[in-house]
């Protein structure tokens, strides 16, 4: 028995992982303005960006959850 | 927002003088979730790279998805990503023709004409292939001859990122090149091809997602598509927003080119000769588990292919509009401190992309260095094991002898990338260069397998002494070109021809060349027996019929498919 990992699930998690963060750094900033901000950044980018990212992940990462197998 | 743990981290990968862009701590957290997922998956298939199938060929298991998004990853390396966005920002949307007629037609080509020979022959290499068809000679000059291109490749691929990284963002040269290099080593020595092709998907996720907000946010800042076009229209001339209305002289574009160039040195000898013979992107489609999969895992590619100019163009495009500053050649940054146009991509990410997205971006930027490296030093690794080593030097050795022969090599390919990343350091324009790479060994090397496997005729002395004519006609012609500039107006058939141009008319002599020797040689020498052809040649027994349940699932009808878009697009931006 082994325990198999998906490509899928490998990139689900880190788009997951990225998702949050990035979403979590531009609520941050919401409060806590930037000294010098990018160009365009009243369109809050890492907030959409990040939250399409996450919920891109967290359906990867469960449709791709390893599941046992007999070799 | 800041997560203490990294700032000591942070420190050390930034020095404030002369960058460009800080990494804050969110940034160094994404770049280390990074390495951490690509040695992690890389330790998880060590247990799966046991034998010389799995090492070097993955066990020939991978879905059509896979190898086709792993096929063209191993393609999307930092000179892709930098060095076309630059070309973009230099020539205008003519660099799109390397991403369109300059790859999807030969994709297409490989998969629905070229994957059958190359899968049912059961090779483990291109110059497998050639020694089949051929014998040990066109074996060994194929196999050298990509060895030494491969490192060669590796090492300017890596010298670029770092020198970037260096340039926007205040990296050390020194550490940059040895913690990728370190970490692309680990993964692909530990996990063989298996590790190599899983990374490569991922990274292909995280090049795109790090890299699509910058045209999103691009076009948002510029006005949309038609401003731009009209934007540049203005300020540089129709001639940077047309693909195809300014290439009937070699003056009337930036790149100075002609489309015969375009459509018989690029389409028809530089991307078929890449595509098709190039075993760092051939490798990947023969792991596919199956002849569909094999088939259709380069159709996926072009599909795929097709979209990243978006990614790539578009970004060089809207910087010549938006930059509030000109960028200069490498020489001229060099000499006097400003931007070169190979870095218009980070310089752009910076401009758009705050904490997060920055190191989101930056993710990318290495991502497409390492899968470009990696996809290097695996096919570096299985060609010196299986066509040099194992052919040559040690025939009777173990599995096992090989798999480690293979994982030492992957280390040492690194190494000698290493070293060469420190000797290209003073080549003027990288592009350029490795262009130039191309047209020696690629042009000639379609010519020969592509008559191997179309034409019963052709023979053994045939097909070496055609390979061998085609590789010293590209090197005497640049090195006629180098010593004596005059000569462009016969090799390039223009005094106005630029370095593009030149690349791609010495690439279709060489491969006019190749052809022609090959097939005097042939017509003057004894051919093989038809029974040592089955399976090598068109026409000598039929290939395997497929079972599709649906006529949607042919892969004929995919490319087909690919190729209307393709002429649409190339319409539409004419």
């Amino acid at each position: 028995m082994r325990e198999e990992i998906s490509i899928w699930f490998f990139g689900g998690v880190l788009f997951l992982i990225y998702g949050v963060i990035i979403c979590l750094e531009g609520l941050w900033e919401l409060s806590h303005p930037l000294v010098n901000p990018p160009v365009l950044n009243h369109l809050h980018a890492p907030i959409w960006w990040g939250a399409m990212m996450g919920v891109a992940g967290l359906t990867y990462t469960v449709k791709f959850w390893p599941k046992k197998s007999r070799h | 927002m800041q997560l203490q743990p990294f700032v000591a981290l942070s420190t050390y990968f930034a020095t404030p003088v002369h960058s460009l862009a800080h990494l804050n701590a969110v940034d160094i957290a994404v770049i280390a979730i990074y390495f951490g997922v690509v040695i992690f998956i890389g330790f998880y298939l060590k247990g799966s790279a046991n034998t010389s199938e799995e090492f070097f060929m993955a066990g020939r298991e991978m879905t059509a998805w896979i190898a086709g998004l792993s096929f063209v990853s191993a393609n999307l390396g930092s000179l892709e990503l930098m060095g076309w966005a630059g070309s973009a920002y230099q020539y205008g949307i003519l660099a799109t023709h390397w991403y369109w007629i300059g790859a999807i037609p030969a994709m297409l080509f490989l998969g629905i004409i070229m994957m059958p020979f190359y899968y049912i022959s059961k090779v483990n290499s291109v110059p497998g292939y050639l020694h089949l068809r051929y014998g040990d000679g066109a074996r060994a000059l194929s196999a050298v001859s990509f060895a030494f291109m491969t490192v060669l490749m590796s090492g300017i691929n890596m010298y670029s990122m770092a020198l970037v990284m260096k340039v926007v963002l205040g990296w050390n040269l020194n550490f940059s090149i040895w913690v990728s290099s370190i970490t692309v080593a680990l993964y692909v020595g530990l996990g063989g091809l298996r590790s190599a092709i899983y990374n490569e998907v991922l990274q292909f996720l995280l090049i795109w997602l790090g890299a699509l907000l910058v045209p999103i946010l691009g076009l948002i800042d510029a006005g949309g598509w038609t401003n731009l076009k009209a934007q540049i229209g203005a300020r540089l001339g129709s001639e940077y927003v047309h693909m195809w209305s300014t290439t009937g002289h070699f003056s009337q574009n930036p790149m100075g080119i002609h489309w015969t160039g375009l459509v018989f040195g690029l389409a028809l000898v530089i991307s078929c000769g890449y595509w098709t013979t190039d075993f760092l992107v051939v490798q990947r489609v023969l792991a596919a588990k199956n002849l569909r999969s094999a088939k259709m895992a380069p159709i996926i590619g072009a599909a795929f292919k097709m979209a990243v100019p978006f990614i790539v163009i578009l970004p060089g495009l809207i910087a010549l509009v938006v930059l509030p500053y000109h960028l200069v050649g490498e020489t001229q940054a060099v000499a006097t401190g400003q931007h070169s146009y190979n870095e218009v991509l980070p310089l752009m990410l910076v401009r758009y992309c705050g904490p997060g997205l920055l190191g989101l971006g930056v993710t990318a930027l290495i991502a497409g260095f390492m899968s470009g490296m990696a996809g290097n030093v695996s096919a570096f690794s299985t060609v010196w094991t299986y066509d040099i080593y194992g052919a040559f030097l040690n025939k009777k050795a173990t599995d096992q002898h090989y798999v480690a022969m293979g994982r030492w090599c992957t280390f040492i390919g690194v190494l000698i990338s290493v070293g060469t990343a420190y000797l290209v350091q003073h080549a003027a324009s990288i592009m350029d260069y490795v262009q130039g790479l191309f047209s020696f060994f690629i042009a000639p090397l379609f010519g020969t397998v592509i008559l191997g496997m179309l034409w019963k005729r052709t023979t053994k002395a045939g097909g070496f002494w055609g390979l061998l004519a085609g590789t010293c006609t590209a090197i005497g012609l640049f090195l006629w070109v180098h010593f004596d500039p005059s000569a462009l107006r016969y090799v390039a058939l223009s005094p106005d021809a630029k370095t593009l141009a030149e690349d791609m008319y010495r690439a279709l002599w060489s491969w006019l060349v190749c052809v022609i020797v090959t097939v005097t040689v042939s017509y003057a020498t004894k051919p093989k027996p038809l029974s040592e052809l089955e399976g090598l040649v068109y026409g000598v027994v039929p290939l395997p019929v497929e079972q599709d349940d649906h006529w949607y699932q042919k892969p004929i009808v995919w490319a087909g498919t690919i190729a209307v878009l393709f002429v649409i697009l190339n319409i539409i931006f004419w």
